[in-house]
Order: structure tokens, then sequence, then C-alpha cells
């Protein structure tokens, strides 16, 4: 063990006994259930914090690894030696959170990955030294700000009336005194019978799609998530939407990049669009069968690969907005929310995903946009009939909490 | 990092240039980030905005004329500038236009009218919407009210850090569009999203009538941000030295924050310092000020140099909205009609307590350091808020830079519009 580094010495067994927190099972830690012998680190700070700890006695330079610098001494003519991985079963390592107010602190949340816990020290405990040279947003790990850098200025912002905007701030500023907020907090208003969940009113206009910045996001991802369910977490009531605008950090979250793959038979990816869907977007946006009541956003998405969000790119109409109409129509659906994610269309090009959902909309989609679908659905029973199918898979889905990274099957408020 | 270093002194005076525009004496070691290093002011180029060659000559000799009585002179002057004016043709023009305007009512004595009028019919087509409009397109093509908002933000963020209780004095007409990002930082930046109470003093009275939507529209998107939010408006007042800590509703557990956004200049000039004081009073942890940097002040007395200091600036302002906004803007005609409005209230009306802060006597940032250095301290920009400021002028067309002041005479940051120094932002602590 490197220099400041604590090993409790004590199994995962010793404290077996206690009771990991019900939402422990969707981290990476949840492997812990099954590596009861894992043995808990307990690194301090300065070493977490530690970049290159390995230093070279003839140059000085630091090395992250141990193997790189032995690797740098040959340069030197020194001898060097590779460790080798012994032949006994080395036992699993997990890491705990030196921080003590930080949920990571218990063993039971212990992460796996020394790389995880350093990031996780670094952003929720650390200093935020990087910045991205385009915007001034500030990262505590230097590769969060690399990646962000990357998307940086690429990406755009529409809003709820079909504004798009590439800049953050006036986004930011637009939303504040745009129209469509008024309007939908007025919709909420009258909707609120319709979702009584425990999110407030406002909850449900989520055009979130995004991660808190705060690492310690699950629980609260989760309920972003499932914003009409019954099942849903408790939401952070200090921050329930602001979310709005955090794209931009959801790649910061290595939670958030859920481990579970999406299951291969999900065909989500008829709700969600393609890919390349921000064309798909714009379009749909341009057309509101619903006025006003646009789920800003999505498109921003469409670029992401670890986009843990959802939106569709074509998930244009609000949550509230689709639960009305869905109420009007009387959906026979026994989870109005799931019909609501349906409101999305497939646009023409859509139809050559191959995905069977997809066929669905295929004919009608084409040139309305995306609120049309749902509000001609008065005439087209058949797809409601349709639709019925799908609840079941839906319950499915929410039994999953992490919602799927990966471009085929971004998710849409809820839609597992 | 740039360190520009930048002394107001010089910049006070109109140096001898014929045109009487000044340059900003700068060393730097980069250069700023605008890439126009000196568009030549006294060409007879055919810049789009040219640079004052007939309009300016006429006006400054209308104005001569004006104060010497010449009245063969005044009307001869007067009459040809009303040739050559429009409010609807090119920089010229339309400087030429609107001090006509003003160099009328000065002739004639009708300034108080002639503001009177202009302000009712303003107010009349005045709407949320329009409003709305006007501003948020302006910030959308240049960084002029956007600058002060950034700089004072992070002042503001930085100084109220870890506190629960925030109460911001809001000191402006920017009709609360320094906010919603103010409001995303507080929801996101930190753990614990404080408690924020805005109370807004509102001095123009075209803003007074759609402040009832802003407060709706601000308390919605606090809800929607996840901020405990409460918001007051205080309007009605004839001058900001009537101000008390009650009547703003300070209480003794709150983190106080003023924010001075083109406010300090529509108090009479006599009244400055007891409003400063005034501000010393509520205890705050910090003042954000910021100002056009202008001096319609010192030479109250003398029409001539008044006029050249006006001249000089809304030249500089009309040509950053021609290159601004799309040549058919409507909402550059509002702006420019508004600018109208304050050339008549400094040059044609006579100062008078009473007035309900229409006052437009603008100070230089030295002279509003001067001032505020009675009772409180300057706290500088850091470096995270500077670097705020240059990402948000990138994001805008070239000709934008920003210059740092040091030393003595005055603190805080310039924005700069081709060089010329326009905006003064600045922060202070008691």
């Amino acid at each position: 063990m490197a220099d400041g580094a604590i090993s409790h010495g004590f199994t995962q067994n010793q404290i077996a006994g206690s009771n990991p927190p019900p939402c422990c099972y969707f981290f990476p830690s949840s492997f812990m259930m099954a590596n009861p012998e894992a043995e808990v680190i307990a690194l301090s700070p300065k070493t977490l914090m530690a970049t290159n700890r390995f230093l070279c006695e003839i140059c000085g330079k630091g090395f992250q690894r141990d193997q790189n610098l032995q690797l740098h001494r040959r340069g030197h003519n020194l001898p060097w030696k590779l460790k080798q991985r012994t032949s006994k079963e080395v036992r699993k390592r997990v890491y705990v959170c030196p921080e003590k107010s930080c949920v990571h602190n218990h063993p039971s949340r212990a992460l796996g990955d020394l790389t995880g816990i350093k990031k996780h020290f670094c952003r929720k405990h650390g200093e935020k030294k990087w910045k991205c040279e385009k915007c001034a947003k500030r990262y505590a790990v230097q590769s969060d700000c690399k990646a962000h850098s990357k998307t940086c200025g690429t990406r755009e912002y529409k809003c709820d009336c079909g504004t798009i905007f590439s800049r953050r701030d006036s986004f930011i500023t637009h939303r504040a005194f745009c129209d469509a907020l008024a309007e939908e907090t007025a919709r909420v208003n009258a909707a609120s019978n319709i979702n009584n969940a425990a999110a407030a009113g406002n909850n449900v206009n989520y055009h979130v799609m995004g991660a808190s910045l705060v690492p310690s996001m699950p629980p609260h991802l989760a309920s972003i998530f499932k914003p009409v369910q019954g099942n849903h977490r408790i939401i952070d009531s200090t921050r329930p939407e602001h979310t709005l605008w955090m794209n931009q950090e959801v790649y910061t979250d290595p939670i958030i990049s859920c481990s579970n793959p999406p299951p291969s038979d999900y065909q989500l990816s008829w709700v969600l669009g393609n890919k390349d869907a921000s064309s798909d977007a714009e379009e749909l946006a341009s057309v509101t069968g619903v006025g006003s009541q646009l789920v800003s956003v999505p498109s921003l998405f469409s670029t992401q690969t670890l986009n843990v969000s959802h939106h569709t790119p074509s998930a244009n109409m609000s949550a509230t907005a689709l639960l009305q109409k869905a109420a009007q129509i009387g959906a026979t659906s026994s989870d109005p929310s799931f019909l609501g994610s349906f409101g999305v269309k497939c646009s023409s090009n859509q139809v050559q995903d191959g995905n069977k959902y997809c066929g669905l909309y295929g004919t009608s989609s084409i040139s309305t946009g995306l609120g049309s679908d749902v509000e001609s659905s008065v005439n087209d029973l058949s797809t409601l009939n349709q639709l019925q199918m799908y609840p079941s898979k839906r319950r499915h889905i929410q039994n999953e909490d992490c919602t799927t990274t990966g471009g085929q099957t971004r998710d849409f408020l809820g839609v597992g | 990092m740039e360190r520009t270093f930048f002394t107001p002194k010089e910049a006070r005076y109109p140096n001898n240039q014929s045109n009487g525009h000044y340059q900003l004496e700068m060393q730097s070691t980069n250069q700023p980030q605008s890439s126009h290093t000196s568009t030549s002011r006294s060409s007879d180029s055919g810049e789009p905005c040219g640079d004052g060659k007939w309009a300016s000559k006429l006006l400054r000799e209308c104005a001569r004329a004006i104060t010497e009585k010449d009245s063969a002179k005044i009307h001869h002057l007067l009459w040809m500038l009303n040739e050559l004016a429009s409010p609807y043709g090119d920089c010229d023009q339309k400087l030429a236009s609107y001090f006509l305007q003003a160099l009328f009512c000065k002739a004639t004595e009708s300034g108080q009218r002639c503001f009177k009028t202009l302000t009712s019919v303003a107010e009349k087509s005045h709407s949320f919407d329009s409003a709305r409009k006007l501003i948020l397109k302006f910030q959308e093509v240049s960084p002029w009210t956007t600058f002060g908002h950034v700089a004072s933000n992070g002042a503001i963020l930085e100084a109220l850090e870890g506190e629960s209780k925030l109460h911001i004095i809001d000191i402006s007409d920017t009709l609360c569009t320094q906010w919603p990002t103010l409001l995303e930082a507080l929801a996101t930046r930190n753990d614990e999203t404080p408690h924020l109470k805005l109370t807004v003093v509102v001095t123009a009275s075209i803003v007074r009538s759609v402040m009832k939507e802003i407060s709706q529209r601000m308390e919605k998107f606090a809800r929607l941000m996840g901020v405990p939010f409460e918001f007051n408006v205080i309007s009605g007042l004839n001058s900001l030295g009537e101000l008390t800590k009650e009547a703003l509703g300070v209480l003794e557990d709150e983190a106080i924050a003023v924010n001075c956004i083109g406010a300090l200049r529509k108090i009479e000039v006599e009244e400055r310092g007891d409003v400063v004081r005034m501000l010393r009073s509520l205890h705050p942890r910090v003042v954000t000020v910021v100002e056009e940097e202008a001096d319609f002040s010192s030479f109250k007395n003398d029409f001539v140099k008044c006029f050249e200091e006006c001249l000089r600036f809304y030249t500089l302002y009309f040509e950053m909205l021609e290159e601004s906004f799309v040549p058919t803007s409507n909402e550059r005609l509002m702006l420019e009609r508004e600018c109208s409005r304050s050339m008549v209230r400094v040059l044609a009306c006579e100062d008078e307590k009473g007035h309900d802060g229409d006052c437009e006597r603008r100070e230089r940032g030295s002279q509003w350091s001067e001032r505020l250095k009675e009772a409180f301290s300057p706290v500088g920009f850091s470096d995270d808020c500077v670097d705020d400021v240059k990402a948000l002028l990138k994001r805008y067309r070239t000709g934008w830079s920003h210059v740092l002041t040091q030393g003595d005479d005055s603190s805080g940051i310039y924005l700069t519009w081709k060089d010329e120094a326009v905006v003064w932002a600045s922060a202070w602590k008691p």
C-alpha cells in the first residue's frame, strides 16, 4: 500500500449485518453484494489527490503507476522490475471516500475502482481547478473538463417555444421570460390532479435531461427518470429541475453511465429516434401540435454517447401535455406516462431502423410534428391499441433504475 | 493572463483629434481579444457609420452658437441639420437627428416639455412583450449589458458564498435579466441551495408598469430551478436617497448584496454622496456597480464641453448598435430613441430636485470610485470571474474586449468596444 493509505483490514463480511441502503444496488459498488470478501481500503485525501506518486530517483519525473515508472527507469539503465501478478488470487479491493460526511465513506458504499474513488473525491470534495476555455465552466477532474471541451459550443439549446440558442446563458435568460414557461406552469396547475405523484407540479415540466452536476446523483437521477411513477424516488426538493441545463454534466458522473447494458430486446429506439435525430428534433419542434408544449433539450443529447438522459430527440412534448392528451383520449393504458412516451414520433427515416415499433408510426408520421401524433390519435385508435402491448414492457423497464446510455436507447422522461 | 494597465486619467478629457475622440492608453502584453487595431477614426473612409464627418462638425458648431447666443447662426445650423438628418438613415443622419432635437430644445428652452412628451410616448408603446423582446435581443447581439451582469453575478456569488439566506437589492432597469443565470448558478453550484430574496428598486417609470409580469416570471423560474425565492418590487420613489433599510425589508440574518446597474447616474448629482452613505448603512457584503463610461456631470455648467462628451459617447454607442443589429432592426430603433430622451434630459433640462430617477448624468468609473471610496473599499474581481467575462465576450462578434484596472484611481473592469472603454463594472465592500 502506498504511504498514506490505511487498510481497514476488515472485510465486507463484518458489515454484512448492516442493511445496505436500498438504492445501493445500482451503484457500481453493487458488486459488493457479490463480493463480500472484498477488502475495504481507505486512502487518505492526500493519496487520492496525488497524481504522480511514483517518482524516478534520477530525474524526478512522476508517474501514476509503478509500471510506468519501471519502464521509465529502463531509460536510465537502472535495474527495473515489473511486478508480476501474484499467483494466488488477489483479493478484490474496494475504496471508501475519506470525507466523513460523504455517502461513500461507508464501506457498504465503497467504490470498486481506484480511479473511480479518486475522481469522486475530486469532483465532490475537491477544488475545481480545470476550466473550459470557451465557457469558463469549472471542473475538478481534468478528464471531465476535456470531455466537456469537446462538445462545448457544439450543442444547441432549444426552448419550448422552438427558439434555438447556441449560448447557454442566453438560453437560460430567454427561458426565464419565455411564454412557454408561463403557459406550462398554468397547465401543470390544471393538470395537477392527474399527476398526484410526489413530484411537485413543476417537477413534471422537466426538460430535464441531464443529471445534476453533483455526483451524488443517483437517487435524484432515478427520480428524474420516473417523473410520474408512483414508485419513484424522493425527489431532492432543492433541485428538482435545474437539471434542465445539466446536459453538460451528463458525462461527468460515472454513476450515470449505468452499468446495465441496454437489453437487446428493448426496442426503445422507436421512441427515441435515431442517432442523427437532431434534424428530426428541429423538424419536429417546428411543427408543434401542441403549441408551446415542447420539451426542450432533447436534441441536445443526440450527439452524446454518454447520454444518460433521455430525451429522445423527438420527444418534444412535455410529460404534462401528453398526460392531458392521454386523459382526453381516454387511453386505457394503465400507465399514462408510458403512453406519453409514445408521443414521440418516429420520423420517416427511422422506419429504416428496422425498429419494429417505428413501423407503428411510420406511415402517419412523416410530415407531421411531434404533437400531432397524439393529437390525431383520436383518429388513430388502432395505434393506441397497439400501444397497449407496451405497458408490460414498460413496467419491466421501470424496475431498472439505471437508464441506459448510448444512442440506441435514449430515454424519455421515465421510460427506462 | 492579460493584465492591461489602464490609467483612467488620460482618458478623462478628449484630446485634440479633430473629431474629438480619444483613445485609451494601453500597454498590454497580449493584444486585447478584439481583432481591431485602431481603425482610424479621422479618415474619410466610407465606413458604414463613418466617424461623424459632417454631423459632428455641424452639431458642434451649433452647440457653440447656442452658447454664444448667436441666433442667426443657430437658425442656420438647425436648418441645415434638419435638412440632412434622419432617424432612419446612417449613423451620421441619426446622430444629427437626435442631437438636433436636443439642441433645438436647448435653444428654445423647451427641454422639460419635450422630455415629458417623449417619455409618455414611450410609455404608451411599452409593454412587457416589447420590453422583453428589446432587452433580450440587445443582450443577444451585444455584451453591453451582459458584461455587467456576468461581472456582478460573479462578485455576488463569491461574496455570498456559504450563506444560506441571501438578499439581493437590485437597483436597476434591467427587468431582472441578470438573475436567471444567477439563480441557475445558485441551484447548481452549491450543495445547499440558499434562500434568495430579491428586492428590485425600479427607477424608470417605463419599467414600473411591467414589473408585475416580471415578478411572476421570476417566481416561476425560481421554482423551476428549485431555489427558494422571494421577490419584492419598490417603485414610486422620487429619489434613491429615500430608500431606507426598513423600506427595503432588510433583515438581520440576511447576507445583503446591493446591485447597481446604471443606477447611480439616475441620482441627482448633489445627492450621490448621500445615497452612497445610505447603501453603506445597509451593511452589505458586496456592492456591485456598473455604469457606462462617460462624463456628463463634470461640465454641467460648460455646455460645449458637456456636448462634446455627449457626442463622443453617443457616437460610439450608435456605431456599436449599427454594427450589432441587423439594419432593419426595430429594437435598435427603440434603443436609439431611448438615447434621444437621455440626450434631451442631459443637454436641455435643468436639474431639479424631485425628478423621479430620470437624471442621466453619467460619470466615469474613476469618478464613481472616488465617491464610493468614501464608504467602501474595492474588491477585485477574481480570476474565475474575469474568465467568465472573457468567455462571455468570446461569444459575441469581434470588437469587444475587456481591460482590468490597476492602481489607486479606480478599480474594476472596463468593457471596451474597438479599444474604447464603454462600460465599467466594479465591486465594493464596506
